[in-house]
């Protein structure tokens, strides 16, 4: 097998692109290279969260660790995580939110002097970095027409009279897999992307009302008939769900053939949704920088003595094992 | 017959015409006459007489006119005597008897003894009364004897007896009594145990469920399965699922949804009783033996009372409960009227069981929808209902004769009431589950042990308790899939369970047996996530010479510290007490007490000597916990008590117990990483994943059918319903349509979908039923029950290792393993697990008289002490319990001799 390659060049097509939210077409790979993404966009792209946090006044209703656990699971703008370090590795300092390489720090400090209940919201995290900020306080400061009356942003405890929060958090870089405030993304999916063959004679052979039986029976909007033609048309491949409804009713109609659909092994169709804490698409460039750190890491290992430790079994397949 | 004589009723023809004509009576009754013929009993004095003999002889009177005495006040009790009038006493027996011989003639006529209409709840005002009766007249006693006393000393004068009321014997009996749970009041042979009971507030299901509990007063140690069969009778008065499994199963019992138990008419009865009369009741004092079971009339029995007979029962019940609809009679009068027994039972008596009806009259429901706008309006209460004679309760032996549709709109003649909703039948506990009617029965009990050791909210002022041990969820939800249940009281408000994305496959082998695999991500969000709050207390004792237990600073760094305390006072504050917000290891002091040394004696009280007695933290290592709030109060003596409370904050961990509501429990068997885990195309990954193994032997279809409404609910935003039996009323939605929403939403209608491999990316071979399913974390945890043992504490007196987690205890190696290691012939494994890694222990022992000696340290010589010299003594090495048992042996003058042969 030496010498042969297996090397293709996948091809990315982008459908939709916001700041939240992507959809994408992946062709000409397979599998496991869709996955590979998939897993790295949920568990390794890095971003930054709160992971230390000192209380110095706490007299609201929630307890230190529960009021800690909410602040971590606040998104945190990380757009410069990729660039920043881990406060393991970090060598300038002991991560103690000093250091501009691997934390930022934050503050909160909140009283209730009204009746009313106060809200204590993300947006009175006080970053000392102004490019690591709660996201929802970004957004609100990037666009004006942002409703800010209506969004006040994450809600962390309330507050009565007289109640008071003051506290003094670190946030830190880190990746989704040692925790999952540190995953950048909300929904991270793909789907084979459907072929559809209608049997066009058979089809013919149905009557309309049977056709529209048969149209009805997808729980999702695929088929159609064709105002004009009276044919049925697929509207949208993609809406299908894989639930093999039409064909059982196909059967169950005593046409089976009627309609053949088959997923296509090597295009993918990916939908990526982001917390916020990175843009949509930067996740998916992140991640594809991840990837090839990750094999640039394998191939640099191939022949060095780490090999053995690092990989183990996988370094003696390499080498022919 | 004897005894009817000796009431009065000379007569034989008159007791068998009391007893009734029919012959086969009279033939039953005729040896009893014979008898009477025999031993010439024919009047009230000879039969008296003959019974006085039959009493057991006392020591201090004779028995003459005792039997008297005995029929008068004993016989029937509760039938009155009034005037030495014994007739109404000798009728009831006569009636008694005819029941007897009816019940010999035709099976049927046997009462059924766990028939619920034959039963009394016993309330806690009755208790408490007895109890009073009980104290207050041994009071009166105690009294009246110190009066006697003081009226013979005092000769004559005037003595105020407010003197002689002394002491606070009834407040003093009644917290015993209260306190301990024991009624021991000899006066009415009553020894019962447990009578009352510290409300669990583990959950707050528990604390409810605790409340509806119906505990019988016979001993459950009987192997009878009569009391514990479900009852017809207990439809809609008690819970046929809510029961404890094991030897309570079946006699503890939980009040369904809108029991009522009836307690005791405060007015008295005599209003009732005249009302029957003036109703037409023939009083037995008018009426001949001959008039009594005449083939047209009734009895009329009040309260097991024989009032009278009634010619036209029928017209004289119904009567009865115009005028209780009316409001004119208590709500809780039950008539009844028994055809076969040929009686009209009126029942005012507390204890009883009853329920609310709808009335109807021929079928059409009293209740009209106006009178249900009225009620939403918030203008009428269930109350007005009661009064105005739309609703009424109605006991057990009234429901004998009455004809209730479950739902309205049935159209026959003959319905009387309509069921307010089916799904009152069950209990509060039972009432949580969704869909109970479609699971397996036991399903259903199993859901009502498990639903009150799930944690969640406990009450609104959870935070402000100081309870032992509390468990709290951190995020808890209100169920997805509720019940009008759920609703009514209030669990939709404090909830115990997180709604989960279930998966229903198999992944990974981890989910063997119940297992069940969770999501890392879901539980790094909050998931299964729960606070448990326990307590520590500390009280400042006073003692009897003036002395006082005193807390004092924490040693500073620099002092003398002779045992390495100050380690230990890491989170003291500068008054001796741990400051709030401290995390607390094991082994850390939480209160820095000294107690004196001596509080007996009369000391100097400014030198006084002190010794620590210091209370530490004792949690499971690598365990951390936060001191939570510190309470300074003062106890019952008035000494100052310092509470502490602990908080740990725990996520689940292999291990933890998790239930859906459907008896379906199971632990975690392992956590997987969210990109591991199947995901849809939508992009939805399940919380946890359960084996499908869990359903065909369970046959929880109430689990599925939930699993489609939730996520019918969470597609649609709706909460759906699963109340019991609702699916005719509109109380629980029908599964078709759910799967109707469900299409309509875009999933597939059998709840099922296509999910891809988080592993490898590609799809999975099967559709898989996916939706989200209401989860209870249970409170056993691991980590309270996590246990090993390498070295550590042995018993004194055996030496071998000590017992139970509590105290760091070896795990023993039982008799039936030790049986499994000699038949396979390990003998060096047993040798070194029963003695090397237990008590091993070397003795010297003396060849020739084959007893013990010992090893003289200074001599460096072994002797033998019984025979006086150091020749013949060898080392062995035994087991120290088994010295222990050949010295024990020898304080109770028996030799064990010890043969000792030469090792080969």
């Amino acid at each position: 097998m030496e010498g042969m390659s297996y090397q293709r060049f996948p091809k990315i097509k982008i459908r939709e692109m916001k700041d939240e939210y992507m959809k994408f077409e992946l062709r000409e790979t397979d599998v496991s290279m869709a996955n590979a993404l998939r897993r790295i966009m949920i568990a390794e792209v890095p971003t930054i969260a709160i992971e230390l946090v000192e209380i110095e006044v706490n007299s609201t209703v929630l307890n230190d660790e529960f009021l800690a656990h909410r602040l971590g699971l606040v998104p945190l703008t990380s757009d410069r995580a990729m660039g920043m370090r881990f406060s393991r590795d970090c060598d300038a300092c002991d991560g103690d939110g000093q250091c501009e390489y691997c934390s930022v720090e934050f503050h909160l400090s909140v009283r209730c002097d009204q009746d009313q209940t106060l809200d204590v919201t993300s947006a009175d995290l006080l970053s000392a970095d102004p490019s690591v900020v709660p996201v929802d306080v970004a957004n609100a400061a990037r666009s004006a027409s942002f409703d800010s009356s209506e969004n006040k942003g994450i809600i962390i405890v309330k507050l009565r009279r007289g109640q008071e929060l003051r506290l003094r958090a670190i946030a830190r870089k880190g990746i989704g897999k040692d925790h999952a405030k540190w995953s950048p993304t909300a929904t991270v999916t793909f789907m084979y992307e459907p072929d559809i063959h209608i049997n066009e004679d058979m089809m013919a052979s149905l009557t309309l009302e049977e056709k529209l039986s048969w149209i009805e029976s997808s729980p999702t909007k695929v088929f159609d008939i064709d105002p004009n033609t009276q044919q049925v048309i697929v509207v949208d491949p993609e809406a299908y769900t894989y639930d093999d409804e039409v064909i059982k009713k196909a059967e169950a109609m005593g046409k089976p053939g009627l309609v053949e659909i088959t997923g296509r092994e090597d295009s993918f169709i990916f939908t990526v949704e982001s917390t916020g804490a990175v843009k949509a698409s930067q996740i998916v460039l992140n991640a594809i920088e991840v990837l090839k750190q990750k094999l640039d890491a394998v191939r640099l290992s191939e022949d060095t003595e780490e090999a053995d430790d690092q990989f183990g079994e996988l370094g003696a397949h390499m080498r022919g094992g | 017959m004897v005894v009817m004589k000796a009431m009065g009723i000379e007569s034989d023809q008159e007791v068998v015409q009391m007893v009734g004509r029919d012959p086969r009576y009279g033939f039953m009754l005729l040896p009893s006459i014979q008898e009477c013929a025999n031993d010439d009993i024919f009047n009230q004095k000879q039969a008296l007489e003959f019974l006085d003999k039959k009493l057991k002889p006392s020591l201090y009177s004779s028995n003459e006119g005792k039997a008297f005495g005995v029929l008068r006040d004993f016989f029937l009790a509760n039938v009155p005597v009034r005037e030495l009038n014994f007739r109404p006493k000798a009728i009831y027996a006569a009636v008694m008897m005819r029941r007897m011989m009816d019940a010999m003639l035709n099976k049927d006529a046997i009462d059924d003894k766990d028939y619920v209409g034959n039963k009394r709840l016993e309330l806690s005002g009755q208790l408490i009364s007895l109890l009073f009766e009980d104290l207050f007249k041994t009071m009166n006693e105690e009294v009246k004897k110190r009066i006697d006393l003081g009226l013979r000393k005092s000769a004559g004068r005037s003595l105020p007896i407010e003197n002689f009321i002394t002491g606070d014997s009834i407040t003093q009996g009644l917290e015993r009594a209260i306190s301990t749970g024991n009624w021991d009041l000899r006066r009415f042979k009553m020894h019962k145990k447990g009578m009352t009971q510290v409300l669990a507030r583990l959950s707050f299901i528990a604390a409810v469920g605790q409340m509806t509990r119906v505990k019988p007063q016979f001993e459950k140690s009987r192997k009878v399965s009569g009391p514990r069969a479900l009852q017809p009778s207990q439809w809609g008065m008690l819970c046929p699922c809510d029961t404890p499994e094991g030897e309570a199963c079946g006699l503890v019992k939980n009040l369904a949804l809108m029991t009522h138990v009836t307690t005791d008419q405060e007015e008295g009865l005599s209003p009732l009783i005249s009302l029957c009369h003036s109703l037409g009741v023939e009083s037995l004092e008018l009426l001949s033996a001959e008039e009594i079971h005449t083939s047209n009339s009734f009895l009329v029995i009040f309260n097991g009372i024989i009032l009278g007979k009634h010619r036209q029962p029928q017209r004289f019940a119904t009567s009865m409960r115009k005028l209780r609809r009316a409001g004119k009679i208590g709500e809780f009068v039950s008539v009844y009227v028994n055809e076969k027994q040929r009686c009209v039972y009126i029942a005012s008596d507390g204890g009883r069981v009853c329920r609310p009806l709808v009335i109807a009259d021929k079928g059409v429901s009293r209740v009209k929808e106006h009178h249900m706008q009225e009620l939403r309006d918030g203008v009428r209460t269930f109350r007005d209902f009661v009064r105005d004679g739309l609703i009424e309760y109605l006991d057990v032996n009234e429901q004998n004769n009455t004809l209730i549709a479950l739902y309205e709109g049935e159209p026959k003649e003959e319905i009387t009431h309509i069921e307010i909703e089916p799904l009152t039948i069950l209990g509060v506990c039972a009432g949580l589950i969704p869909y109970p009617h479609h699971n397996q029965s036991p399903r259903n009990t199993y859901q009502c042990a498990m639903g009150k050791q799930a944690m969640g909210n406990i009450a609104y002022n959870q935070l402000s308790r100081m309870d032992s041990l509390l468990y709290l969820l951190v995020y808890p939800q209100r169920p997805l899939l509720t019940t009008k249940t759920i609703e009514l009281v209030g669990y939709d408000k404090l909830g115990a369970g997180q709604n989960a994305t279930v998966a229903v496959m198999s992944y990974s082998g981890y989910d063997i047996e119940d297992a069940i695999v969770m999501n890392k991500s879901s539980l790094d969000r909050g998931f299964g996530r729960c606070i448990v709050l326990k307590k520590g207390v500390s009280t400042l004792q006073r003692y009897a010479n003036n002395t006082q237990d005193r807390i004092c600073k924490p040693l500073k760094k620099g002092e003398t510290d002779r045992k390495g305390d100050i380690e230990k006072m890491r989170i003291l504050d500068e008054d001796g007490i741990a400051s709030p917000g401290e995390t607390i290891r094991p082994f850390d002091m939480y209160v820095n007490k000294e107690v004196p040394v001596n509080t007996k004696d009369p000391v100097d009280l400014q030198n006084v000597g002190f010794k620590s007695a210091f209370q530490t933290y004792k949690g499971a290592k690598g365990e951390t916990a936060v001191i939570d709030r510190v309470a300074l109060s003062s106890d019952v003596n008035n000494n100052l008590c310092i509470k502490f409370q602990f908080r740990e904050t725990r996520r689940p961990e292999l291990g933890d117990k998790f239930s859906s509501r459907h008896g379906q429990k199971g632990v975690c068997g392992t956590i997987v990483q969210q990109e591991d885990f199947p995901f849809s195309e939508r992009g939805i990954c399940p919380d946890l994943i359960m084996n499908p193994h869990g359903f065909p032997s369970r046959m929880t279809i109430g689990k599925m059918i939930e699993l489609l409404g939730g996520k019918a609910g969470v597609s649609c935003g709706r909460f759906h319903y699963g109340s019991a039996f609702g699916e005719p009323s509109g109380q629980a939605d029908t599964v078709e349509a759910i799967s109707k929403t469900l299409v309509d939403k875009g999933f597939s209608y059998n709840g099922k979908d296509f999910l891809y491999s988080g592993i490898t990316g590609s799809p999975l071979q099967a559709y898989i039923f996916m939706g989200p399913i209401y989860y209870q974390k249970l409170k056993h945890m691991v980590l309270d029950k996590m246990h090993a043992r390498g070295r550590g504490p042995r018993v004194m007196l055996t030496r071998q290792p000590t017992e139970g987690r509590s105290r760091d205890g070896g795990l023993r190696l039982g008799e039936m393993e030790r049986d499994c290691l000699i038949a396979y012939g390990a003998s060096m494994l047993m040798y070194e697990r029963l003695m090397l890694s237990s008590d091993p222990f070397e003795i010297q022992v003396c060849r020739t008289c084959g007893l013990l000696g010992y090893y003289n340290h200074k001599l460096k010589i072994t002797v033998c002490s019984s025979c006086k010299n150091s020749e013949n003594v060898s080392k062995i090495k035994l087991p120290y319990a088994c010295k222990l048992l050949f010295q024990e042996l020898q304080s109770m003058n028996i030799v064990p001799r010890l043969k000792l042969t030469e090792a080969s």
